[in-house]
């Protein structure tokens, strides 16, 4: 009953991967604007979303069965990936991903610059590289979700605007066909019509552009396409998810 | 994720507030308690269900499935049935009512599946005894359901909530399958799970007695694995995305097939499964995947499991671990040894004979007592009688935080 090449028992040395549980993982992360723009209320909102959404994750039997939570933050003078309340140094080899019911919440500061390019490069990166650790370890995963969130433009690192981000399209639009995650990208507060633009660009089948800073319902739309990617909804009960989302808030609608 | 402040609607024809907040949302429908009565909640579709949905929803009104069995003592409803059909103020059809099988007295099947979740969510002594009972317990529902001519449909870990003694109670009464005995109307199952999804089921076709069986196998053998999905592990080629839906759908199953996957580290040993019902699991993974005639039925399951209940044993040495009787020596034991990781106990003891100060022994008191109470039911069809054994856990109160 045992596969030639896999020793009889495996050492516990796969501190990240949960020993005790070999369900099929469902990664999930979350791409987070912290630069300035975001200080005061906007951020404080997002880190009692964050919080409280912990919570509901914990309790929910179902997703903290499989889910994986990780944070990407994009602030400051760069980029950073969490291991759930722990911001981990830059090329670290350590995964980010934390098994839903063990996840913390950050707790988020904002200043600086918006490198959303760079951000949501890492986000693919640490995607592909779950999968290459969780497949090696004979670990199925249902479609990773991305979820991308902004109040304003890319910036460089020195807070210009750039379109840099247009190198990102080819590659996120191959993956998106390929199946590869899904990616919501969601701006929010006063972001502009081109930063709208921007986002449509990068996940044209999951944009909005929402009024205010609704991070509590965004958290729970995540956990609701998560659920149905648990189900193995096809793709019409995602759009219905989000179309459901979107319009709740006519507010932003023209 | 909706915020809708309370709304109302009628029950039989009785105005009845719901609470602001859903207890639970699901793709098709949501859930939401119901203001001053706590028992029950109600269960609203997103969009409008249609009057064949209605139909379904006023037939399932007359039946009273699975009626008339003396229950044990303390065991709730074996269905969450509708009790009452729920309209808006124009009499339009939205949804309708039932029980309230809520945490934390009843938890998803999911939550037997891990440690962390065991742990957290069922009484301290839950071991391997107590999910035979619940696989028991599970194909004896689903038994009761075929003879009656229901068939579940959407059989989940998700839609089955177990309870502290290891009664189980199915949820999504609204999708599941029947033929209406007045009218001969057939109402066919539109849901499914792609994790229990039996590959016939995967390819669209609909839900049957068969598809059932495959559903609880899968069940099953998680129960007795501590969680295992038989269609876990990736293939050795491929650089693709594989899923437990891909492997049923080509019949990759690692308890049939040892080999044909890179199986997922930590996996138990399939021969955890006392040789009989490591011989179904087997069928089912194998022949049965592709077969569906050649899926165990639930009566099947019932007998097997029914033998090793009572011989099961407990082991000498560590609390909550117990086995099948092929075993001579406690594989949670050795298998904690290996590991490092003891699949029933927060923390292992370095040494075999290391120190416990976090395993607490429970006090004589507080040790279960199995009280082989409860009835003979008669006829499950077939002349086959099945004792019911109702394990009756009496879980000490203070559990801390």
């Amino acid at each position: 009953m045992r596969n030639e090449r896999q020793p009889k028992t495996l050492p516990a040395s796969y501190a990240d991967i949960e020993f005790e549980n070999n369900a099929q993982r469902l990664p999930l992360v979350l791409c987070l604007d912290t630069s300035s723009s975001m200080a005061g209320a906007p951020i404080q909102a997002l880190n009692d979303a964050l919080h409280a959404w912990t919570r509901e994750l914990h309790d929910d039997v179902s997703l903290s069965y499989s889910v994986e939570v990780a944070v990407v933050t994009f602030g400051g003078h760069g980029v950073c990936a969490w291991r759930g309340a722990q911001p981990l140094p830059p090329q670290t080899p350590v995964s980010p991903f934390v098994p839903a019911h063990a996840f913390q919440a950050p707790v988020l500061g904002a200043a600086g610059v918006t490198l959303l390019t760079e951000a949501l490069e890492l986000a693919v990166r640490v995607v592909a590289a779950r999968k290459t650790e969780l497949r090696a370890s004979g670990l199925q995963y249902y479609r990773p979700q991305i979820c991308l969130v902004t109040d304003g433009l890319p910036t460089d690192g020195t807070g210009h605007w750039t379109n840099a981000w247009q190198r990102l399209v080819p590659m996120l639009t191959d993956d998106q066909q390929a199946r590869k995650y899904r990616l919501y990208a969601i701006g929010v507060g006063d972001i502009s019509d081109m930063g709208e633009q921007v986002l449509r660009a990068l996940a044209p089948n999951f944009n909005a552009r929402l009024h205010g800073f609704p991070f509590r319902e965004l958290l729970q739309m995540m956990s609701a396409s998560a659920n149905a990617e648990q189900r193995g909804a096809g793709d019409e009960v995602f759009e219905k998810i989000f179309a459901r989302f979107r319009t709740q808030r006519p507010a932003w609608e023209a | 994720m909706t915020d809708q402040t309370g709304p109302g609607v009628l029950l039989n024809g009785r105005p009845v507030v719901l609470g602001p907040q859903p207890i639970k949302g699901g793709g098709q429908a949501t859930v939401f308690p119901v203001a001053g009565h706590d028992r029950i909640v109600v269960k609203l579709y997103r969009e409008p269900p249609g009057a064949e949905q209605e139909r379904r929803l006023e037939r399932m009104l007359t039946m009273t499935p699975l009626g008339g069995r003396p229950i044990g003592p303390g065991q709730p409803p074996e269905l969450a049935w509708p009790t009452a059909v729920a309209r808006g103020s124009k009499g339009e059809f939205l949804g309708y009512a039932m029980r309230r099988f809520g945490e934390p007295g009843h938890v998803q099947l999911v939550g037997l599946f891990t440690r962390a979740q065991r742990l957290r969510l069922f009484p301290e002594q839950t071991d391997w005894r107590f999910m035979l009972g619940v696989g028991w317990n599970l194909a004896f529902m689903t038994a009761r359901m075929h003879h009656e001519g229901l068939i579940v449909g959407d059989f989940s870990s998700n839609n089955v909530v177990v309870d502290a003694n290891g009664f189980v109670t199915f949820l999504d009464c609204d999708s599941i399958a029947f033929t209406d005995p007045a009218t001969r109307e057939e109402f066919p199952c539109l849901m499914q799970t792609a994790d229990y999804a039996a590959p016939e089921r995967l390819a669209g076709g609909p839900a049957t007695r068969q598809s059932d069986d495959f559903a609880l196998a899968v069940l099953i053998y998680q129960l007795l694995t501590a969680g295992n999905h038989p269609f876990g592990g990736v293939p050795h080629d491929s650089e693709s995305e594989t899923t437990v839906k891909d492997n049923i759908a080509a019949s990759r199953s690692y308890v049939a097939e040892p080999g044909c996957v890179i199986i997922p580290r930590g996996v138990i040993d399939p021969t955890v499964l006392p040789p009989a019902l490591l011989t179904l699991a087997q069928r089912a993974f194998g022949p049965g995947v592709t077969d569906p005639a050649a899926r165990p039925q639930a009566q099947e399951w019932l007998r097997a499991l029914d033998e090793e209940r009572r011989l099961a044993r407990v082991c000498p040495d560590r609390p909550r671990h117990s086995y099948g009787s092929h075993l001579t020596a406690c594989p949670w034991c050795a298998r904690a040894a290996a590991t490092g990781h003891d699949v029933f106990n927060d923390t292992v003891p370095s040494v075999p004979t290391g120190p416990r100060t976090k395993q607490m022994k429970l006090p004589q008191q507080m040790i279960p007592t199995q009280q082989p109470s409860g009835a003979r039911s008669l006829a499950i069809g077939l002349t086959i009688v099945l004792a019911i054994l109702v394990l009756v856990i009496i879980v000490a109160a203070a559990q801390g935080a």
